[in-house]
């Protein structure tokens, strides 16, 4: 039996296609995003700079990621051209600040505006809308606007730097949200000190933890999900940032990823049908995202957990909560360390005399976020994306299925599925972008 | 006893949008005391009554009906096109409010089909979009994003029966009389026409050579904080003017000049009375402004 579902709650929507047997057991899913916006032709012909502006309006929760992929997209089109940018420690440590603070804002909200709600829908379990998340959440935003400016969609990231500059205010500002922020994720996410956190090897003792995490664990459970959604068990971090490298992991085998090696595939582009192109990694689905990121720095919970049930739905929502304790220890660590008396903005060349092509690559909420450009002194000739959820929600076939589409299959029923869908954080707004 | 008064029922439609009016909404500080007032019939993200196919089957009536995103006929929500649901659930609609600039004039996605993208009432600055008819009802919040506190304020206006002034483009005057360069903490260098020379610094006017387009942008971004902390002026931006029927224009991070002088004039300021009173300020030379403010950083 066919039936198409409308996938709501997430960011955008999506339908999916189900194809179930007799019993209602999931035999293949295709995945469908409907809405297209043309960003990448927005902003061709455009001035280099206006990127700043107009790409982080792609998606109203990952913004950031975008204006960050589109500086360095850029920065690298300088030195691609023989021209010198220079940045700041500073100013890299500042925007590393304000993107964790994206990151961690995204996996606040999934847990509890998603996954808590609607596990709960599926066990029919009343789940009273959690006003603290929003509430943590918006102090991550108010962190990262410390320097930003604003969140949502900022635009202070310019080839050389960051336009802010901030003084001991903002950061005994910052220092004072960021202990609110840990006081939120020990005592709610967690319910244990991030010491008692960091013992943590078994997924038993992941489960039994107090927190809404711990919660969480136990919903998938209840529902039997908790050794399901297993795709391929292939991963990809192409990104860098402080604690993670650009790597790709294929079973036990590890290598340093290159990004020439990655390729669109836009087969299952179908006008009304979907607008999502396939993102693939030497011509295979990858997964790319927390779970992808936890694997590469080798952190050691997720690590030992992966092992022992794979890629799970329950170890892919364990790496995204563990990965919250993570942002939450590099924010600390590149607060602390800020020299406020470098410069916040080296001024390069300037653009109108730069001809080249750049590639700008951000680990953003959901995984990897390309971005890539072409300047002609000073003009934008050529602009393209490919987003975090494109490499996870790929269509396949139902003998090459893309990642999210593996873990649903096999699946008992179509509401099963569709929560594993959720494990991944889906966007359809950057997807069809 | 009178059973308690029934809860202001609001539903929030995203046409062709990112989502970041629906982000910028959850960071409200106070989103559970207005919570506590209005129930979502429809929210994207927030729990609410019906699903999605719910809406677009039933079309309830409202007491609000806030849409985010552009406007283009076609475009599908839930599986009902807009050129449907939009007039449906406005006409059902006692208030309507168009969220952010894309809902407002057309925004961002109106760039990639000018003809074709348009915000509910305004296509840009044109009052021909496709609830012309009832713009009566229709209240402007320009903004890319636009701010939680704006959307609250104007939800608790109507909570508490007030009618809110309108400028001519449907904005609230509480909100859109300012403009982003008050409150701006660079006005002293403004005043002095001290320019900022480079990014990265707290010092200097963004608006001679950095294309900030808060003197002459409607919006109450320095009165009214962004996440209760900051602006895009005070943390070295320029104003991008996204609160305009005109946002985006090209070439941001630049001022377009006229012979050394802005080709934008602040608000209301002629042209020639600007450049006699810039002549008489730049004659001064405040050692104060010319200065680090805080230069010693270690």
């Amino acid at each position: 039996m066919i039936t198409h579902e409308l996938i709501e709650r997430i960011e955008g929507e999506a339908l999916i296609d189900f194809r179930t047997d007799r019993s209602g057991r999931v035999q293949d899913a295709q995945i469908r995003f409907l809405h297209f916006r043309g960003m990448e032709a927005i902003l061709e012909g455009r001035h280099p700079l206006d990127a700043l502006v107009i790409a982080p309006r792609v998606c109203g929760i990952c913004g950031h990621s975008h204006l960050i992929a589109a500086v360095e997209a850029i920065e690298a089109a300088y030195r691609h051209s023989g021209a010198e940018v220079k940045l700041s420690m500073k100013a890299r440590s500042i925007r590393n600040v304000t993107k964790f603070s994206e990151l961690l804002q995204n996996h606040l909200k999934w847990l509890y505006l998603i996954m808590l709600g609607e596990s709960a829908k599926l066990l029919r379990e009343e789940h009273p809308l959690p006003l603290k998340a929003l509430n943590a959440a918006s102090q991550a935003n108010r962190l990262a606007a410390l320097f930003s400016g604003q969140w949502p969609h900022s635009s202070y990231a310019l080839p050389g730097g960051v336009t802010c500059d901030p003084t001991h205010i903002e950061i005994m500002q910052a220092l004072k949200i960021l202990a609110e922020l840990e006081r939120f994720v020990e005592a709610e996410v967690l319910g244990c000190s991030f010491g008692e956190f960091e013992t943590i090897r078994s997924y038993r003792d992941l489960t039994a933890l107090g927190g809404d995490f711990g919660k969480l664990l136990q919903n998938v459970e209840r529902l039997g999900l908790a050794d399901t959604g297993h795709s391929h068990g292939r991963f990809l971090v192409l990104g860098e940032h402080p604690g993670c490298r650009s790597m790709a992991i294929d079973g036990n085998t590890r290598r340093a990823a290159d990004v020439a090696n990655v390729s669109e595939d836009a087969s299952a582009v179908i006008e009304g049908k979907t607008y999502a192109k396939n993102a693939l990694y030497e011509g295979a689905f990858y997964e790319t995202g927390p779970l992808a990121r936890a694997l590469v720095s080798g952190r050691s919970v997720i690590g030992a957990i992966h092992e022992a049930h794979g890629d799970s739905a329950s170890v892919r929502i364990a790496a995204r909560m563990d990965e919250m304790v993570d942002l939450l220890k590099n924010i600390r660590r590149l607060i602390e360390t800020l020299d406020l008396s470098e410069p916040s903005y080296i001024a390069p060349p300037p653009i109108e005399t730069i001809s080249g092509e750049g590639r700008g690559i951000v680990e953003a909420p959901r995984g990897s976020l390309i971005h890539t450009l072409r300047i002609e002194k000073g003009k934008i000739i050529a602009y393209a994306m490919i987003t975090p959820t494109q490499w996870n929600l790929g269509n396949g076939t139902a003998v090459s299925p893309g990642v999210a589409q593996k873990a649903m299959i096999g699946a008992q029923s179509r509401d099963k599925a569709s929560f594993l869908f959720r494990t991944f954080d889906v966007c359809s707004v950057c997807t069809t972008h | 006893m009178p059973s308690k008064p029934a809860k202001f029922q609001i539903v929030w439609l995203q046409g062709i949008t990112c989502n970041g009016n629906t982000h910028s909404f959850l960071n409200d500080p106070l989103l559970g005391s207005l919570l506590d007032k209005v129930r979502f019939l429809y929210h994207p993200i927030l729990p609410s009554q019906m699903s999605l196919r719910e809406l677009v089957v039933k079309i309830p009536k409202s007491d609000l009906l806030i849409v985010e995103g552009a406007y283009r006929g076609d475009f599908e929500r839930g599986g009902a096109v807009m050129e449907k649901l939009l007039p449906a659930l406005a006409a059902r609609a006692k208030n309507i409010v168009a969220l952010g600039s894309c809902a407002s004039f057309g925004g961002i996605f109106k760039e990639a089909s000018p003809e074709s993208i348009s915000g509910i009432v305004y296509d840009k600055s044109e009052a021909t979009g496709p609830l012309a008819a009832m713009r009566e009802k229709v209240i402007n919040l320009g903004g890319c994003p636009a701010h939680p506190e704006w959307l609250s304020f104007v939800i608790g206006m109507m909570l508490n029966k007030r009618k809110v002034a309108l400028d001519e483009l449907g904005r609230p005057k509480e909100l859109y009389a300012y403009t982003v360069h008050n409150g701006c903490l660079r006005n002293d260098y403004f005043e002095w026409k001290v320019d900022s020379r480079s990014f990265g610094t707290k010092e200097g006017c963004l608006y001679y050579e950095q294309g900030c387009q808060g003197p002459f942008t409607h919006g109450s971004c320095n009165k009214i904080l962004w996440n209760g902390v900051a602006s895009k002026t005070r943390a070295g931006t320029p104003c991008f003017g996204c609160t305009e029927p005109t946002f985006p224009k090209t070439d941001l991070f630049r001022t377009k000049t006229y012979m050394s002088i802005p080709s934008e004039m602040p608000l209301g300021v002629p042209k020639r009375s600007y450049l006699a009173l810039a002549g008489a300020a730049k004659s001064f030379h405040i050692k104060r402004l010319e200065e680090r403010l805080i230069d010693d950083h270690a």
